[in-house]
């Protein structure tokens, strides 16, 4: 029985070391990518075409640092993503390993032809991660997106995660848009995915070395340039300004953003930062619906090109009278470009179904039809919380 | 478990005292005082230390008597002054005394002669020969067949000194020492009552190593005491050098890292637990005292914690229940980060790691084997140097071994980070048992986080956790009050609360209303584990776990 027992043990840890490190890979046995560009081959044996960006350490940290770029693109094609990610080890000594992706940019023309097949692969893969962001590049390669050399941060693919993060909370007119995001939106009937367009200006050859960091001003930058909306998972249009204001508005997702108005010939600059959007659907009659739409907006004066007098609150009801208008403006300026899409990103069949879900059922397979004619409220209230340092303006007589 | 070893040393016993055991058959004493000399010379080899003093004493005719000691081990003045000098004495003691017809001679210079505090008359043979031994001094009288005991032992000893392994900030700074009466004189200073009583117990077939078991009577369960007592008759053994052989030989599971006996060399931590109604094992010739039972908690608390202020403490105690995780899994989960989980480091972190990787040959888990391994070498080696070179290993171990090791591409710096961050966790637990529990566990976590990543350290978790679950200190879960939980109990656990809320409680293995199902398998007593039956409580719910006062 004792001995019977201790072959027992001793069998076990046998298999405890038969079975283990099977996925065990050491850090030095692996190829870091940072981000991804997904273009169109040129034929169908080569339709998918993965570029994986890199992470070179040594260049970034190490002491044994040879100068060379922080980075290091490999491209690898085939039928299918799996098989194009496949590939690419003919030429990368080490393990591909997706964990860290921050960055999917698919090119503009894989967008228009759909993007299911791709958006399956990122969420089965388990490695890859879904709060990875994506783009669009807009009507370039989205490889020459991944090849540009940054000067600050030597990664380009964080470089670019960076880019976004900053300009949705300060300018707004983009937001964060991860893998996850996609997913669902795709998913959405009626509507569709949206997704920030990136775009590179200037010599994207001279980008590509260091080079591009020499000069004071670069040779090449890559830039945050629009939302691109999608019908399903096609790509079907741009939004840009106003209506990219008002998209992220309606997505929750606008944090700060700048108002420029005009009031009786004075200039004011709004810094919005605070919004409540409530987007609500009174849908009794299905085949009617109303959207309402009410937003409170808190600002503060930013900058004040005239002699009004803020002191005084009616000047200043005039201004946030302004303000409203203009934000009212955005949003239909949005709702209207959806309409004109056919694409329901907005949300509003979700809006309806929650508080109908009976009468959704018998709208939904003509959604599309009640999108385009449904009556649709606006109601904006902004207030102003501050005028910042200064409350008189300089171009005001003593 | 101390059925194997007592039988094996009960053996080495026989044949090495094969003299000694003969010589025992004739357990009485010869009425020729020249004889019993003889035989006392005898028995000890005419070991040169051994005196004896022949003199004459009584009136008519005078009497032969011989006093017997080992120079060294008794106080010599206070044998010349008060046992020698007292007996010359008698001659004209016995002349003024009106009536010496009634007693004996022995018994008139037991009550009127001898001088010392303690003396008594003994005729078994091997208790004098014994006592002799101890230091005391044998006074014999030619005619009878008994000596007199006088006690002159001579406890000299080291002096109190600071305590050397449990360092505190603020608290006593007196600690125990190699000499057993001067350590039960400390903890008499601390407790007053007359509820502080002692045990005096006999360990060791040839070292008759003196052990005193203290206890506070009402406050400790009688059981427990009984069983304390019982697990001590048992022992069987050559020699008892250090308390540490009597803990191993009566805790309840041998097969385990964890410690479930609580040594000590503080007289402060000694009557605090006391109080708390535990059992301390005062062993001789050892400053070091067991206190049990034991619970995991225990091992984290320190006497500070009761001199410093609430929340201090309770930052304190925390940091070191986090030093314990850190020093449990550190290594491991540095490895199965890097190996397995490569997607939870942050990349810029991960970057980093990857760059210091590039040129180390191994993998991480040889590369924290190895680091590990040298990292016990110079701790080793540490305790072991000379004070004079001490400084040479530590300047070695740390600069040529540490750097140098990087340098040269055995190992990453992140490595080497996460290896002094365990090391130093692992001097942040009080107890050091505790902390060397943790160093033989780690290698486990290392081998297992190699093999699986996370998922064999959760594997690693829930066998280590079942484990100490199955532990029990003389009855007592090791891991109450955490299993079983009381949140009643947690007053002085991982938190510290203030004084007030420390309610004083008796340690006890059985709570009333809980667990009545386990008091049916009675186990004997001699038998490794589970005594919860044998010692259980008397119905008080007190604290089972450890309120230091």
């Amino acid at each position: 029985m004792r001995l019977q027992r201790r072959i027992a043990a001793i069998a076990v840890c046998c298999l405890l070391l038969l079975a283990g490190c099977w996925d065990s890979v050491e850090l030095n046995r692996r190829a870091i990518v940072a981000g991804m560009a997904i273009d169109k081959g040129p034929s169908p044996e080569r339709e998918y075409m993965l570029s994986f960006q890199i992470i070179v350490a040594d260049e970034i940290t190490g002491k044994n640092s040879r100068g060379n770029s922080p980075v290091v693109l490999y491209t690898g094609t085939g039928r299918s993503m799996y098989e194009a990610l496949s590939n690419a080890s003919k030429q990368i000594a080490r393990f591909l390993s997706l964990g860290h992706i921050r960055v999917v940019i698919i090119s503009e023309e894989f967008a228009r032809e759909g993007i299911k097949g791709i958006m399956d692969t990122l969420e089965r893969e388990s490695e890859a991660r879904l709060t990875s962001l994506m783009f669009v590049a807009r009507g370039q390669m989205a490889k020459d997106c991944m090849t540009l050399m940054t000067a600050l941060g030597k990664i380009p693919a964080n470089d670019l995660v960076g880019k976004v993060e900053n300009t949705s909370s300060t300018f707004g007119y983009n937001f964060r848009m991860e893998v996850d995001d996609i997913i669902r939106g795709i998913q959405v009937p009626g509507g569709g995915a949206l997704m920030n367009g990136v775009w590179v200006s200037g010599d994207k050859e001279t980008g590509k070395s260091n080079e591009n960091m020499h000069d004071i001003t670069p040779a090449a930058i890559l830039r945050i340039s629009g939302i691109a909306a999608f019908k399903g998972d096609k790509l079907v249009g741009w939004l840009d300004n106003g209506e990219a204001r008002g998209v992220a508005l309606l997505q929750h997702r606008l944090t700060q953003t700048p108002v420029v108005v005009h009031t009786d010939g004075n200039l004011i600059v709004f810094n919005i930062f605070d919004n409540s959007v409530h987007l609500k659907a009174r849908a009794a009659d299905p085949e009617h619906p109303v959207i309402m739409i009410r937003i409170t907006q808190q600002a503060s004066i930013k900058e004040l090109n005239g002699n009004l007098d803020l002191m005084n609150p009616d000047m200043l009801k005039r201004a946030e009278a302004e303000l409203e208008e203009t934000t009212k403006k955005d949003v239909e300026k949005a709702i209207q470009i959806a309409r004109s899409m056919n694409s329901d990103y907005l949300g509003f069949g979700e809006a309806v179904e929650r508080s109908n879900p009976r009468g959704w059922k018998k709208i939904e397979d003509h959604w599309d039809d009640v999108f385009a004619r449904c009556e649709v409220k606006v109601q904006v209230k902004a207030v102003t919380q501050s005028t910042e340092m200064r409350s008189r303006s300089m171009k005001m007589p003593e | 478990m101390s059925a194997e070893t007592s039988s094996k040393s009960g053996k080495t016993v026989s044949g090495a005292g094969e003299g000694h055991s003969r010589a025992a058959v004739v357990r009485g004493i010869s009425e020729e005082l020249a004889e019993t000399l003889d035989r006392i010379a005898g028995e000890l080899g005419g070991s040169p230390d051994l005196k004896m003093r022949k003199l004459l004493i009584g009136t008519a005719p005078p009497v032969q008597a011989a006093v017997v000691y080992i120079s060294g081990l008794s106080a010599e003045d206070s044998i010349n002054d008060f046992v020698i000098g007292s007996l010359m004495k008698v001659n004209q003691a016995r002349e003024q005394a009106p009536d010496p017809g009634g007693e004996s001679l022995m018994e008139y210079v037991m009550e009127r002669a001898l001088e010392t505090g303690d003396a008594r008359i003994k005729e078994d043979w091997n208790d004098i020969i014994l006592a002799v031994l101890s230091g005391e001094t044998a006074v014999f009288l030619n005619g009878y067949a008994s000596a007199i005991i006088c006690d002159t032992r001579d406890e000299e000893g080291r002096a109190i000194d600071e305590p050397t392994t449990q360092l505190v900030l603020r608290g006593p700074k007196d600690s125990f020492v190699e000499t057993i009466g001067t350590n039960i004189t400390l903890i008499r200073r601390r407790i007053k009552t007359p509820k502080l009583w002692f045990e005096h117990l006999t360990v060791g077939e040839a070292s008759k190593t003196d052990v005193a078991m203290m206890f506070i009577k009402g406050t400790v369960d009688k059981k427990l005491v009984d069983e304390v007592r019982s697990r001590i008759r048992k022992i069987k053994i050559d020699a008892v050098l250090e308390s540490g052989y009597i803990e191993e030989l009566i805790q309840d599971k041998t097969f385990t890292p964890f410690p479930t006996i609580y040594n000590t060399e503080r007289p402060d931590v000694v009557a605090a637990n006391l109080l708390e109604g535990r059992v301390a094992l005062i062993v001789d010739g050892t400053p070091f005292v067991l206190v049990l039972p034991a619970v995991f908690p225990q091992f984290f608390q320190s006497p500070a914690d009761y001199s410093e202020r609430v929340d201090i403490a309770i930052l304190m105690r925390l940091i070191r229940y986090g030093s314990f995780i850190i020093l449990l899994f550190g290594p491991s989960m540095y490895i199965a980060l890097t190996t397995f989980h490569y997607e939870m480091i942050p990349t810029v972190l991960l970057v980093s790691l990857l760059a210091q990787r590039e040129n180390v040959p191994f993998p991480a888990l040889i590369e924290a084997l190895l680091m590990e391994g040298v990292f016990e070498i110079l701790r080793e080696a540490g305790i072991r140097m000379p004070r004079a070179v001490g400084q040479t290993v530590s300047v070695v171990g740390g600069l040529i071994l540490g750097q140098a090791a990087v340098e040269a591409g055995f190992v990453t710096p992140a490595m080497v980070i996460v290896v002094s961050l365990t090391g130093i966790a692992s001097f942040a637990i009080p107890a050091y048992n505790m902390s060397i529990a943790g160093r033989i566990v780690r290698f486990g976590y290392m081998i297992l986080a190699g093999m699986f990543g996370f998922y064999g350290i959760t594997l690693g978790m829930i066998v280590t956790i079942a484990h100490m679950n199955s532990l029990r200190s003389f009855g007592v879960p090791y891991l109450s009050p955490f299993v079983p939980l009381s949140f009643r109990e947690q007053q002085d656990t991982l938190l510290r609360l203030p004084l007030w809320f420390i309610r004083p409680g008796t340690v006890s293995p059985t709570r009333s209303g809980e667990n009545q199902t386990d008091q049916g398998k009675l186990i004997d007593s001699g038998h490794e584990d589970n005594l919860s039956p044998a010692v259980q409580a008397k119905g008080k719910t007190g604290l089972l776990d450890s309120t230091e006062e």
